[in-house]
């Protein structure tokens, strides 16, 4: 993914425009890459303590009771994975309490009730507040490592998706303890979670989409993290095999959880306003959100498994002392599961009566994606086979987890072929299938990602004989909870039961179950115990204390929190094992940015493909106003659980307010010099605007996700209309054509004043380029209230039909009302100095907002005035 | 690029400097999969839900779009092939880093994902062949 003039600057001289010629040609100047004479070249030890002293004060954390506004990626990765793992073990308690339930026929341990919300928490929060909340802390707080970059891109961000998935999670696990938890199954489908009484439903709903916002908010920033934050001469065909991964699952959240949130915003305009969408008496579809979920449930195993799989890619070669095989294959593994796993989502619909062409297209997609998964793991064992392993306890708890994988992978076979879906759906055949794929995919490589990566991130070690404790307790203990689960699945006990009758044989199978899911519990309390219990005697922990080769082993011991002293120039994949020279030039500052002059927060941005260095970016440093907007955008999100529409509105708007704060002091900042010396040479820009900026990339994947969520709505018109016989119903009120088409001539002019903006202000001609911020903001706002008055005319509580046009407009007027927001901003940006003709990344940002606002507007515009006439 | 070594072909010099939208061309051979998979999926559910049943003009047509579909990839996977080189260099890993291994490597990758999207356009193609009715 990347633009020609991206790889452009040649190799050898990097020879560009200096200071004050036209703005796009500010390029990297001076020698790359650097030869080996340059690298040997020594830093004077008096300079080298002062660049020491400076990069320390430039990247220390904030002290005292200010810690928690650090954004450092070390800190903030800690508490996100810290959070999740403490989301875990609650929704573990769950379980055992469900187990308990279930141990002997008529129990009454728990009511129904409790065990409906017991059992609806525990898949939700297991889903949504540990493993894909888990994969975004993990690549936090260790992808810079991976990459020997100070930080990710922007590291407020990763903050405030923190705060957002701290404040949601408490949210949603807390109304357990009001006895007001969501209770109709993890997948909420209606009409029973529609129709259900008391909040559960919402909190479900309005809790986790906040959620899911701060998940697209890190793959946005892990995406770009990989794209543009490699170190110079990492070329894509050496990075490390985990930023393939988080580039693959990035992309997946990106295409995956957008639907759902289409699905959320649908769902929730029915519980709220009654606007019929997935009620059949009214045109309404439950199976459109069937769909919808799926779409993101699906893929979500992916997105929960390919992550956890890219820890064991880091571990193996390590392990096994030699470079891992089929580096490729890997490669393949990851691209083709994360596209093949898009086309699986309706075995998870084999029994609703879909056509049975349908049926066999979904089933053979789910069997051929055994094959990318599989290949990954014949990569490893080939490379264990290949090389000289030592057996140590990450190895082991790889081992176990590519064992229970593999069963969970061959159920998951019998599962993908319908007619035995048929006889095994929603019996407990079903539960231990995916519990064997996600303790096996999922939960043991990610433990072993705790023991190798805790000397990294604690600068401890764990214990070993804890550690095997912890393995052979979790070990058997989930084979005797889930394997009897097959027979007693196979026997007829379906899922989500809260009590059962003697004599069906099924009383000796869960009472094993029971006893050993408290097994497993004692494993984890020794995981957890051996995870905080103070090591302060501990002594001094090597620096690679497993020999590894990847660049996060260049890590400071005691800790520094600068990420890298300088930044490297790469040559191969294990560079640790193959440049011996490298730790110490790194360490003496002989690499790039050994330096903070400015006492500003640094890191270099390089090119997609071959990572050419090409501009010194600013990182954002600590800051309440992210936790802030964080706090406020909670409060939008939680305050229409309990119907208080106006006090979530005012929330909604400071959160606006505190993010527009956040961006007018701290983005796109004009620097004091365009270029700077960032070492061996290399004079670098500090400010760029545009494709080569890291904002923009930020912009254009936001949009990305944000144009599916969009599709996802559209998708739901033309799902109508191809599930119901009379979608538009006859004698319907249509929107008024005229008034869409003036809508549709407005927007498309506030789009090309915008462009118009960016183009004038760029040629130097200012003014006019306020002008066109002032008449663009005009016509968007008239293009929105032409879409109003167009749909005004249909009751939206009356049909699935007039409720989807208002949905559109809805999701269209928001939009615009963001698209005027960012004009007056560049409008303001530029009154006040901020954005110059040679400094012009925000209107750069903006315009590409509007590209794909302009489109989706456009495409409102022919489906609420064009289609419902068309199909009528 | 006074430390890599040259091209060999002429084309391949061509596709060197055409690097930059490589990351992209990777993915086309899922895309097509992907592409297939949505019409097939898309085209049986509406003629199951608006026609009844599938007509056999349609379940031709399909058939043909997958023929199409394979053809596509098989190409792509071929022109990958090419770029991969392994015949000429045999270097199965392209593990340096310098521009013509990075320029294999995705020669490689876009192969092997050529050979899965195919391997997925035929399973897809199968239920057509075998099971191709709506009830």
């Amino acid at each position: 993914m990347t633009r020609p003039d991206d790889e452009n600057a040649r190799d050898g001289d990097m020879t560009g425009a200096s200071e004050g010629e036209a703005p796009d040609k500010r390029t990297a100047e001076g020698p790359y890459p650097p030869t080996e004479a340059m690298l040997a070249e020594p830093v004077p030890e008096a300079l080298q303590r002062e660049q020491v002293a400076r990069l320390r004060a430039a990247w220390a954390p904030p002290k005292a009771w200010r810690y928690v506004t650090a954004v450092n990626n070390t800190e903030v990765g800690k508490w996100y994975s810290m959070t999740a793992f403490v989301f875990m073990l609650l929704a573990g308690l769950l379980a055992l309490a469900m187990r308990a339930q279930l141990a002997v026929p008529e129990n009454d341990l728990l009511s129904a009730d409790r065990f409906n919300q017991f059992f609806t928490m525990h898949g939700s929060a297991m889903m949504f507040l540990f493993a894909v909340p888990m994969f975004e802390a993990v690549a936090i707080l260790m992808l810079p490592g991976f990459l020997g970059a100070r930080d990710m891109p922007f590291p407020r961000l990763s903050a405030f998706g923190f705060w957002c998935f701290l404040i949601g999670g408490i949210f949603v696990m807390g109304s357990l303890l009001f006895d007001a938890a969501p209770r109709a199954g993890w997948f909420m489908y209606p009409p029973l979670a529609t129709k259900d009484e008391g909040p559960g439903s919402d909190i479900w709903l309005l809790g986790l989409s906040f959620i899911e916002v701060a998940s697209i908010a890190a793959a946005v920033e892990l995406i770009v993290g990989t794209l543009k934050c490699r170190p110079p001469g990492m070329r894509v065909n050496i990075m490390p095999l985990y930023a393939w991964y988080v580039l693959v699952v990035g992309g997946m959240i990106l295409f995956a959880f957008p639907p759902l949130i289409a699905g959320d915003f649908l769902f929730e305009l029915e519980r709220s306003f009654d606007w019929p969408f997935f009620d059949p008496t009214r045109g309404g579809d439950p199976m459109l959100w069937q769909h919808l979920f799926w779409i993101f449930g699906h893929p979500e195993v992916y997105i929960i498994f390919l992550p956890s799989i890219a820890i064991a890619a880091m571990i193996v070669p390590t392990m096994a002392r030699r470079p891992i095989v089929g580096y490729s294959w890997i490669v393949l593994s990851a691209v083709g599961t994360g596209f093949l796993s898009f086309g699986l989502w309706v075995h998870h619909m084999f029994t609703t009566g879909l056509p049975s062409i349908s049926l066999g297209i979904f089933s053979a997609a789910s069997e051929a994606v055994v094959i990318p998964t599989g290949i990954q793991l014949f990569a490893f064992v080939a490379t264990l086979m290949a090389g000289r392993v030592k057996m140590s306890l990450p190895l082991l708890w790889i081992a176990g987890g590519l064992a229970i994988f593999t069963a969970g992978g061959l159920t998951g076979l019998m599962l993908a072929i319908a007619p035995f879906d048929f006889q095994a759906h929603d019996s407990y055949f079903v539960v231990a299938h995916l519990h064997y794929t996600l303790f096996g995919g999922m939960v043991f490589p990610l433990i072993a990602g705790v023991y190798y990566f805790f000397p990294f991130i604690q600068k401890k070690m764990l214990s070993e004989k804890l550690g095997r404790w912890a393995f052979w307790l979790i070990f058997t203990g989930f084979n005797l909870t889930f394997l009897p689960m097959h027979l007693t699945g196979l026997l007829g006990m379906p899922r989500r039961i809260f009590a059962y009758p003697s004599g069906l044989g099924w009383d000796w199978l869960n009472l094993l179950s029971t006893c050993a899911a408290f097994v497993i519990a004692a494993g984890f309390a020794i995981l957890a115990w051996d995870i905080i219990r103070p090591k302060s005697r501990q002594k001094q922990i090597p620096r690679n204390p497993w020999d590894a080769g990847t660049l996060e082993w260049t890590h400071d011991v005691p800790e520094e929190a600068w990420g890298v002293r300088s930044i490297p120039h790469i040559t191969s994949r294990y560079p640790l094992w193959d440049d011996p020279k490298l730790l110490e030039r790194l360490d003496s500052g002989r690499y790039y940015l050994p330096d903070a002059q400015e006492g500003k927060r640094e890191t270099i941005i390089t090119s997609v493909i071959d990572a050419k260095p090409l501009y010194v970016q600013r990182v954002t440093g600590p800051a309440w106003i992210s936790i802030f907007a964080a706090a406020f955008t909670g409060g939008a999100f939680i305050l229409p659980t309990f119907s208080l529409y106006l006090p979530a509105a005012i929330s909604g708007a400071l959160a606006v307010c505190c993010i527009l704060v956040w961006l007018w002091r701290d983005t796109a900042q004009i620097p004091e010099h365009d270029m700077k010396d960032a070492g061996l040479g290399l004079r670098l820009p500090v400010y760029a605007s545009g494709p080569q900026s890291v904002g923009w990339w930020a912009m254009w994947i936001t949009m990305l996700g944000d144009a599916t969520a969009y599709a996802s709505l559209i998708f739901g018109f033309f799902f109508y209309w191809t599930a119901s016989p009379n979608f538009p119903p006859e004698g319907a009120v249509l929107p008024d054509g005229a008034l869409v088409a003036i809508a549709a001539a407005c927007f498309a002019a506030a789009w090309a004043l915008t462009l118009g903006a960016r183009l004038l202000n760029r040629a130097g001609r200012v003014g006019a380029a306020r002008a066109a911020l002032v008449f663009a903001p005009l016509l968007a706002a008239g293009a929105g209230t032409a879409l109003f008055l167009a749909v005004r005319e249909l009751d939206p509580t009356a049909h699935a039909f007039p409720a989807l046009m208002w949905a559109i407009f809805v999701w269209i007027g928001a939009h615009a009302g963001a698209g005027i927001v960012m004009q007056l901003y560049c409008l303001a940006r530029s009154v006040f100095g901020r954005m110059t003709p040679r400094h012009d990344a925000d209107i750069w940002n903006v315009t590409l907002f509007w590209h794909f606002h302009a489109i989706s507007a456009l495409v409102a515009c022919a489906v609420i005035g064009l289609a419902p006439g068309a199909m009528q | 690029m006074s430390d890599e070594r040259e091209p060999r072909h002429d084309e391949e010099r061509k596709a060197f400097r055409e690097e930059a939208d490589s990351l992209w061309r990777l993915t086309l051979g899922p895309v097509v999969w992907a592409g297939h998979f949505l019409i097939v999926y898309a085209a049986a559910a509406v003629a199951c839900e608006k026609l009844g049943e599938m007509v056999p003009w349609l379940h031709w047509s399909l058939i043909a779009l997958s023929v199409v579909a394979a053809a596509a990839i098989a190409w792509l996977g071929w022109r990958s092939f090419r770029q991969w080189d392994v015949r000429h260099t045999g270097d199965f890993s392209n593990p340096e880093g310098e521009a013509e291994d990075r320029h294999q490597f995705l020669g490689h990758a876009g192969f092997l994902l050529a050979a899965i999207s195919l391997i997925g356009v035929i399973y897809v193609t199968m239920p057509l062949i075998f099971t191709g009715t709506c009830r």
